[in-house]
Parts: structure tokens; C-alpha cells; sequence
């Protein structure tokens, strides 16, 4: 089945209030052309998961499109910390619910395993169960030791960049997957951006590198440079002079609007000329 | 379980120990030189802590220093991760953007997520951890200055934090500049448990706070009812100096030891394997960081081409 989709048509295809799940790491191969449209035109009101966060839940925060966060982390890394988050969680303007790496991948693991919840020691000792309420703690049936049940988490959509998919929806990740995998197999729908589509015939070529199985695919978006201003290994390192401002542009509100206006839509093409075109970014990203 | 026997050496250069923003110098010294910078008497005082067979982290510079000379010297069976993306048996060359492709150039072995906390929850991973305060009992924050729900300061979230604190029996912290906003008596949000209550009721030994290091000295929770104590300070260190940093009293031996310093060799490794000084950007704030950022950002590509790139695999 051809799964060929238009950025326009992803965006249309999510409802106001629906549960995403972002797939890469901090500032490593997040599908930032599928939520710069969201973050333009999306209807709003979501819920985002995201196991370790970035620009992605920094930008629809910017853009007043999130209702609810489940994160293990949202930051810039070395960059400093994400400015809209920051505010948001200062202000109590958004819903926060504060997880662990582990957590995260286990909700997600508890829906693909059609369990309510996965046990787990993690959390014990700390502050993460006294102000995540989604956790309980209970005894162990057997020995009667004390755990704590991670509820499944159940993304109705999963958005994934990959460096290369197949019409089918096969997705190639050339290194790390991070928890990728897990966000494509829980969510209803996932939708992949990918570098570049290619036939079927030459995906399969990449053996273990496809790591994004087509059963678990609903739609296909080619986007070369999907995931800038994030890097997108082995192809292109992250931009940390567009990070750098975009942090500028988040200090106040005029500068952010400027940005917004500039950089934020739902044509990725106008975004990469916006950014100074293909050959420009080559220059200054390519490895 | 401290390596003391390692920090019991006495200081010999009480000066050699001074604030790293004097040091500008952006490649190796070619001839052999003991004078060095509190990056490299931490790094070596890190390293000294790692042992064994087991997954070693590297997702910060002095972390994947720390990792390396460990194992150029004294603990060649660690595995160690990449920076920072998910590879072994690579050399942790610091960076800023470039962690996958030295993994890849290098040829890594990959490992999944899944890997990784496995090796947590299996107690076969080490990891130094940088908090943005850590306190009296071992307690560590990375998520929020005041409260959680509004915080004076949102921080990043709990990360892999709790994952460590609850099942390895060694966490080793460090901090880079020990005053009393990153040493405290309490800490805001407990990230990772320390020792307390909860942890004898809930968690048993698993996740104890093994060793602190900071700028000022070498830290464990020997004290009365598990609080910081002192193991060494680094030379040129006094107890007034730390009692002045620390918003708590401190339990100090009688006498205060003197950390190792680095030796030349020691030295020598740190710097080859970190030729554009990303350990330094641990220790800059504000203007001074940020030039140090770009400059590293902008050389980093051609800079490390000549040291891995032969074996790059092809698009």
C-alpha cells in the first residue's frame, strides 16, 4: 500500500487534543518539519510525550499548541535549557508530568504488550513519585517487596524522521534509534518523515538498519532536512547557530514573533529557503 | 567504596590547581608538563573511581575523559560508551555535534536503549553524574530550583536519574564549582535518592551515593547518619575553604589528606583525547561559554576529520 502523504495532509489528519509522541533525542533527529506545520496550523490542545525533549516540545509550547507534557527531559544539552518549557513550567500555564527515561519506554512498552501497567523499582527514593500521580506504588504478589506501576501511555499518533522510508512506511535509522520503535508499535497511527523515499526493492538492501516495520505505518512524508535545526546522522549535524537564535529570538515576545513569522509553516520548502537553501546548510552541516 | 588508598598521596605543588578560566591554551603542550587545570585533576580523580568489566558512560566530557584514561591505564576490561549517542568500544572523543558520526567512523558496536538500562537495572554500568545540586545525605536535583509544580528555575526533568538510584550500587557526582547554590543542605527535588528514610523503607543499598568530587576536594557520606565528609581536598584546598562553600557543617578525617594530582602520563591521554578542550566548556558560564561554544562548533568538523574520518562509512 502506498502511504505517501503530504505534510498538509498530516496536519489535517490530527484532531485538537490528541496524545503525540515525538521519536529522537534532544537535539538529534526529531521530525521538526512535521511539528514546525503542526505548530502552525495544527488544532491544538495535545499531549505530547516525549522521552528525552528538545525543540520540538520547546516550539509547540512557543506556539500555545500543548495542553499536557510527559517527559523524561526537555532541554537544549549544551545549549542551555529550552526557553518556552522553562516558562511554561514557571508559569503553570501547561500541564507537566515529570516521568524517567525508563518510565517512558515501559508506558509505551505496557500499551504494545496490551498490559494496563509495568513494574518497575524506578522512582523509589526520589521526588518523581510524590508528584507524578500517574504512578502507584504496590506490593509485589509474590515476595511483597514494594514496586511501582508504570501505566501504559497510548499515543494516538507517533511522529518518527528517519533517514530513509519506503512508500510502504519501512524506515531506515542509520545509528541510534532511541525509543523510536517503541512510539511507532504504541501509537494508533504513526506518521515518518524521511530524508529521502526510496523503492522498496532498495530499502531493503539496509537489513538490520530498517528498524521501523511497515505494520506498524500509516503515512510516509519526504522531507530532506526534515529534522533541522535537530542533526540528522550520518547526513547532517545539528545547527547549533540556528539554535542559537532561536534561543535569542525566545526572550521576548516581539523577537519570538518575528521568528515565528519567518520560520514557522507548513511548506517545508519555504522553511529550508528561509534558512538560507540546500547548498548553504550542506556547507555548514554535512559530515 | 571510595579508592582512598589512591587520594592519600600528599600535595606537592600547592599552586598548580588554580581557576581553569587562566588557561586559554587550545592544543596539547608538546613537551612533558605536570602543571595542569582542575578539568584534568578531576577527570584524573574521576577516572581513578572506574573498575572492572562493566558499561561505562561518557554522556558528559569529564564523564567520558574520566571513562577513557580509566581505561588506558589502570582498567582496560571497561566498556565504554560513546559521546553521547549509543556506541562501545570507541574512543569518547568529546563534542558538541558529532557524537553518531565518531561512533560510526570508529566502527562502535551499537547498543539500544534497551541495552543501556538493562545494563543499569543488571548493575554492570558506571556513570558520573553532573546535578546542579546534590546535598547533605546524597540527595541529587536536575529538575527544578523551589517547587516542582512552580519552580524559580524549571530545570530539564529527572532524565535517567532515578533509573541509576535505584539499582546500581555505585553513583558517583560531580560539581564543578562547590558553593552553596550547588551544595546544599537539602536539595529541591529529589532526582536520585540519596540516604534517608525512603531509601531504607523502599530501596534497601541499591543507589547508594558512592563519591562527590568537586573544584574544592573528594567527598563521601561516611559522616554521622551518611552526610558528606571529606576523603581529600585538592592541594592548595584549606577546611575553612569548604566549611566557607558548604551551608552545612562537613565531617573532615584528622589529617586531611591531599587528592592525587595528575601525572604526566595522565595528562598526556586527557589532552590527545580531548584536542578541542569541550572539557572546559564544563566549567564556563555566560559570555565566556558561549564564545567557547562557537569557536569549538565551528572547528570541530575539520578538527576531528583528521583524527577518525578514514574508516567513515559510505552514504
Amino acid at each position: 500500500m502506498n502511504k505517501l502523504m503530504r505534510i498538509d495532509e498530516v496536519v489535517d489528519a490530527i484532531p485538537a487534543g490528541a496524545t503525540i509522541a515525538v521519536g529522537g533525542s534532544s537535539l538529534s533527529r526529531k521530525p521538526m518539519s512535521l511539528v514546525r506545520a503542526l505548530a502552525a496550523r495544527g488544532r491544538g490542545d495535545f499531549r505530547l510525550i516525549v522521552d528525552v525533549g528538545g525543540p520540538e516540545v520547546d516550539l509547540l509550547l512557543g506556539t500555545e499548541k500543548v495542553r499536557q507534557v510527559v517527559y523524561a527531559f526537555v532541554g537544549f544539552e549544551i545549549m542551555g535549557l529550552a526557553p518556552h518549557f522553562r516558562r511554561a513550567r514557571e508559569s503553570g500555564s501547561v500541564a507537566f508530568q515529570e516521568w524517567t527515561e525508563f518510565t517512558v519506554m515501559a508506558g509505551l512498552d505496557a500499551t504494545v504488550k496490551r498490559v494496563p501497567f509495568l513494574p518497575t523499582h524506578v522512582g523509589l527514593g526520589t521526588d518523581v513519585l510524590a508528584v507524578n500521580d500517574a504512578f502507584r506504588r504496590f506490593p509485589d504478589p509474590f515476595g511483597g517487596e514494594t514496586l511501582v506501576a508504570v501505566p501504559a501511555l497510548a499515543p494516538d499518533f507517533a511522529l518518527i524522521h528517519v533517514n530513509l522510508a519506503d512508500p510502504q512506511g519501512n524506515g531506515v535509522i542509520l545509528g541510534d534509534g532511541h525509543v523510536d520503535v517503541l512510539c511507532a508499535k504504541a501509537a494508533k497511527r504513526t506518521i515518518l518523515s524521511a530524508e529521502r523515499v526510496v523503492s522498496a526493492e532498495e530499502l531493503q538492501r539496509y537489513g538490520r538498519d530498517v528498524q521501523i516495520h511497515r505494520i506498524h505505518v500509516d503515512g510516509v512524508v519526504e522531507a530532506q532536512w526534515g529534522a533541522h535545526f535537530t542533526g540528522c546522522a550520518p547526513y547532517y549535524r545539528a545547527d547549533l547557530r540556528h539554535v542559537q537564535d532561536y534561543l535569542t529570538a525566545a526572550r521576548d515576545s516581539a523577537s519570538w514573533a518575528a521568528y515565528v513569522d519567518r520560520f514557522i509553516g507548513d511548506r517545508h520548502a519555504d522553511y529550508i529557503a528561509a534558512v538560507g537553501g540546500a547548498e548553504a546548510l550542506i556547507g555548514r552541516l554535512e559530515v | 567504596m571510595s579508592d582512598r588508598s589512591s587520594e592519600e598521596r600528599p600535595g606537592t605543588t600547592a599552586a598548580a590547581g588554580g581557576p581553569l578560566g587562566a588557561s586559554t591554551q587550545l592544543s596539547p603542550t608538546p613537551t612533558p608538563d605536570t602543571s595542569y587545570t582542575m578539568d584534568e585533576l578531576m577527570i584524573t580523580v574521576m577516572a581513578r573511581q572506574l573498575h572492572g568489566e562493566v558499561l561505562v558512560s561518557s554522556v558528559t566530557a569529564l564523564g567520558a575523559l574520566a571513562a577513557h584514561l580509566a581505561k588506558r591505564t589502570h582498567a582496560p576490561d571497561l566498556a565504554v560508551l560513546s559521546t553521547p549517542e549509543s556506541g562501545m568500544e570507541v574512543a569518547p572523543i568529546p563534542t558538541l555535534t558529532l557524537g553518531q558520526f565518531l561512533t560510526d567512523a570508529q566502527q562502535g558496536i551499537p547498543l539500544t536503549m534497551e541495552d543501556i538500562f538493562d545494563a543499569i537495572f543488571l548493575d554492570r554500568f558506571r556513570i558520573w553524574i553532573n546535578p546542579a545540586q546534590v546535598d547533605r545525605h546524597g540527595h541529587v536535583n536536575i529538575t527544578a530550583i523551589g517547587p516542582w509544580d512552580h519552580p524559580n528555575v524549571a530545570l530539564v526533568g529527572s532524565r535517567g536519574i532515578p533509573e541509576d538510584t535505584s539499582h546500581l550500587s555505585q553513583i558517583f557526582y560531580y560539581v564543578t564549582s562547590h558553593t552553596p547554590r550547588s551544595i546544599v543542605e537539602q536539595v529541591d527535588f529529589r532526582s536520585g535518592a540519596g540516604y534517608g528514610p525512603d531509601r531504607a523503607r523502599e530501596l534497601g543499598q541499591p543507589g547508594s551515593p558512592t563519591l562527590l568530587v568537586t573544584n574544592l576536594g573528594v567527598f563521601d557520606w561516611s559522616g554521622p547518619d551518611h552526610t558528606l565528609a571529606v576523603v581529600s581536598l585538592h592541594p592548595g584546598v584549606t577546611a575553612a575553604t569548604v566549611a566557607e562553600a558548604t551551608p552545612f557543617p562537613v565531617t573532615f578525617p584528622d589529617p586531611v589528606p591531599t587528592t592525587a594530582e595528575p601525572t604526566a602520563a595522565e595528562l598526556a591521554l586527557i589532552r590527545a583525547a580531548d584536542p578541542l578542550d569541550v572539557r572546559k566548556l564544563e566549567f564556563l558560564s555566560g559570555r565566556a561559554a558561549a564564545e567557547g561554544l562557537v569557536n569549538i562548533y565551528e572547528r570541530e568538523r575539520q578538527a576531528l576529520h583528521a583524527a577518525v574520518w578514514p574508516h567513515r562509512r559510505s552514504r
